[in-house]
């Protein structure tokens, strides 16, 4: 029976074991880069300085006045917004992940069930809107992000044949609806101060984050995490299909909506404060793949860090590269698109791809 | 210790697939599920592994009445090898195996090094450890049958469904697949249930069959008594003739096919 190895450059399982190391080398370069990326910017602090700030937040110990104006910029603006880009790295990350494993497809990223075209709409509806309340804008694109997921999982349900494909199919629906809304609200909108404002937003920024939003975003991007690190094993029986995931005794509907729930939660909430991110749910899972292989015990860690380290890196390059600071949407694209490609090359021929 | 299948039907959209099944399969015996296609095979197995509800009637397996009890519950006395083949993300063969274990673990849990270790014995048990870190999708057809028949080993080696287990199969790996399965009912004492398309091999390895038409059992009971060539004629709408070859083997052959004498015997066309 034995057969002769299979012709193939680079077998896809031969780095399975040992992903302690992995997972510890990623663990020291996200800890490693995050003190960097507080460090760097329009504003060089140095590392004894955050000491000083730490303190001075943690124990209330009087900073020096000639760093006041420093620890201003930290404090309110360089830390929440590193603290932020870390955790919309790995909530996006991790959707990707689920994603993909639910939906059995590696070309799966989180906005497939229309999250990302129902946020933006939302948006654009709270720009164009009267008043200057960011937080009406936010909340009306979180709304408008799980509605459009829930009128997917409608559709879906009310079609139930066949639960992969007819969800595919809705979230294409739903996606293309709010993006003719979308794209309404922009012919109607202002042509001088709302659209503007609009592509903007779209573009997706760190850079007007505030102690608020953090206050809801790590919560629950926080949860959907632990949560989804607690289920991940999971991940792996739903991939092989439905009928095998209750042959071996799981309830594949149920697992599906807390996935979908949780990932959704956090792409909404994540799309709602930045815009849209794009590349990094897609990509980001592929890295993993490659090198701790596809088992999503090993794997949902590993992308998780990667999600926070590539995440930190794009937004430290978006407001170092340039005087003025560029939509951090560009960056993950330029860098995520050929990474992409690398990735599709060298895994192919392991009957994935 | 008995699996029992009391008059079950199920019906899909007011089709009837399954009508008034009633059989019993004891602990260490093969049966041979046989049949037409869409005459019921595969919705049969699908009810016995609780995947389906029966409209009615019952089924118990062990003394456990399917209809009241959870799906990990089922899951840990019945095991399934699907007929399925898509690919899915190129895990290695061991973390597929592993997953038989997937209804005795916690919601919370991922298998370790435990599980691991039984599913090298499973692998074991079928002479196949060098498949262990090979990828899923790359190994052959019968590699993969191999895999999955050590996986369900690993959730539950008590009662096996097949489905169509030599499908896509090739002629050694036909033969070699139902000689470890049927090595599994004399030494596990597991009891094996497949549903088959060639009554030849059914008759060659089976110890029990159930001949199901339109979804209706039509004749059922010990492999030699119920084998004949009227059963199996009525089974697949032909004439069918029965020969004897050597070392008291018996093959079916529809009976126009060997009338016509147009098998390949001793004329040679060829120069």
């Amino acid at each position: 029976m034995k057969k002769s190895p299979v012709c193939n450059p680079e077998p896809a399982v031969n780095i399975v074991h040992n992903t302690r190391y992995t997972t510890g080398l990623l663990m020291f370069l996200l800890v490693g880069l995050f003190f960097f990326s507080l460090m760097v910017g329009r504003l060089e602090i140095r590392l004894s300085e955050i000491w000083t700030f730490a303190c001075a937040s943690l124990f209330g110990t009087p900073v020096p006045p000639e760093l006041s104006s420093k620890a201003l910029v930290f404090t309110l603006i360089r830390f929440p917004r590193c603290l932020l880009a870390v955790f919309v790295g790995m909530g996006m990350s991790i959707s990707g992940a689920v994603y993909q494993g639910l939906f059995r497809n590696p070309l799966v990223s989180p906005d497939i069930l229309g999250v990302s075209a129902g946020c933006t709409f939302g948006a654009a509806l709270g720009l164009i809107l009267p008043g200057d309340s960011f937080m009406l804008v936010r909340v009306l694109s979180f709304v408008f992000g799980l509605a459009a997921v829930f009128l997917a999982l409608g559709i879906a349900r009310m079609i139930a044949v066949s639960p992969i494909l007819v969800l595919v199919l809705a979230g294409l629906v739903v996606t293309s609806v709010f993006s003719a809304f979308l794209m309404i609200l922009k012919y109607v909108s202002d042509p001088y101060n709302d659209l503007p404002a609009i592509v903007f937003w779209i573009m997706g920024s760190l850079n007007r984050v505030e102690w608020n939003d953090l206050y809801i975003i790590m919560p629950v991007i926080g949860g959907g995490l632990i949560l989804i690190h607690i289920l991940r094993y999971r991940l792996n029986v739903l991939s092989l299909g439905d009928l095998q995931t209750r042959s071996l005794g799981m309830n594949p509907t149920v697992y599906r909506i807390i996935f979908i729930m949780v990932s959704s939660l956090m792409v909404a909430v994540t799309v709602s404060t930045c815009g849209q991110v794009c590349w990094i749910g897609l990509v980001i899972p592929h890295i993993a793949r490659t090198l701790v292989g596809p088992n999503h015990s090993k794997m949902i860690p590993v992308t998780l860090l990667i999600g926070g380290i590539f995440m930190l890196a794009a937004d430290m390059l978006a407001r170092s590269i340039t005087a003025a600071e560029l939509p951090v949407s560009i960056i993950t694209a330029l860098t995520g698109a050929p990474l992409f490609v690398y990735l599709l090359y060298k895994n192919r021929g392991s009957g994935w791809i | 210790m008995t699996l029992i299948c009391r008059s079950v039907a199920f019906s899909y959209n007011a089709r009837t697939i399954l009508d008034d099944i009633s059989f019993q399969v004891e602990k260490g015996v093969f049966c041979a599920i046989l049949g037409r296609n869409g005459s019921g095979k595969t919705t049969l197995l699908h009810c016995l592994n609780g995947i389906l509800k029966p409209a009615c009637g019952n089924i118990f397996v062990d003394g456990l009445d399917l209809g009241r009890i959870s799906q990990a519950q089922i899951a840990r006395h019945v095991s399934m090898v699907p007929q399925e083949h898509t690919d899915i993300f190129p895990f290695s063969v061991i973390d597929c195996i592993v997953m038989g274990r997937t209804p005795f673990l916690k919601m919370t849990q991922s298998p370790g090094p435990a599980e691991y270790r039984m599913a090298m014995d499973a692998l074991h048990t079928l002479n196949a450890e060098y498949l262990a870190e090979r990828n899923y999708n790359q190994i052959s057809g019968g590699e993969r049958q191999i895999a999955l028949l050590a996986r369900a080993l690993l959730q539950s080696s008590a009662t096996i469904l097949l489905d169509e287990p030599t499908n896509h199969l090739d002629f050694n790996n036909q033969y070699r697949m139902l000689s470890r399965m049927k090595r599994l009912c004399r030494k596990h004492n597991t009891r094996i249930i497949a549903s088959m398309h060639d009554p030849n091999l059914a008759m060659m390895f089976s110890d029990q069959v159930v001949m199901l038409k339109q979804g209706r059992i039509i004749a059922q009971g010990k492999t030699k008594t119920v084998m004949t060539e009227s059963s199996v004629g009525e089974l697949y709408d032909t004439e069918t003739q029965k020969i004897g070859l050597p070392d008291s083997v018996n093959i079916f052959l529809p009976a126009d096919i060997v009338r016509e004498n147009i098998l390949s015997k001793n004329e040679d066309p060829l120069p």
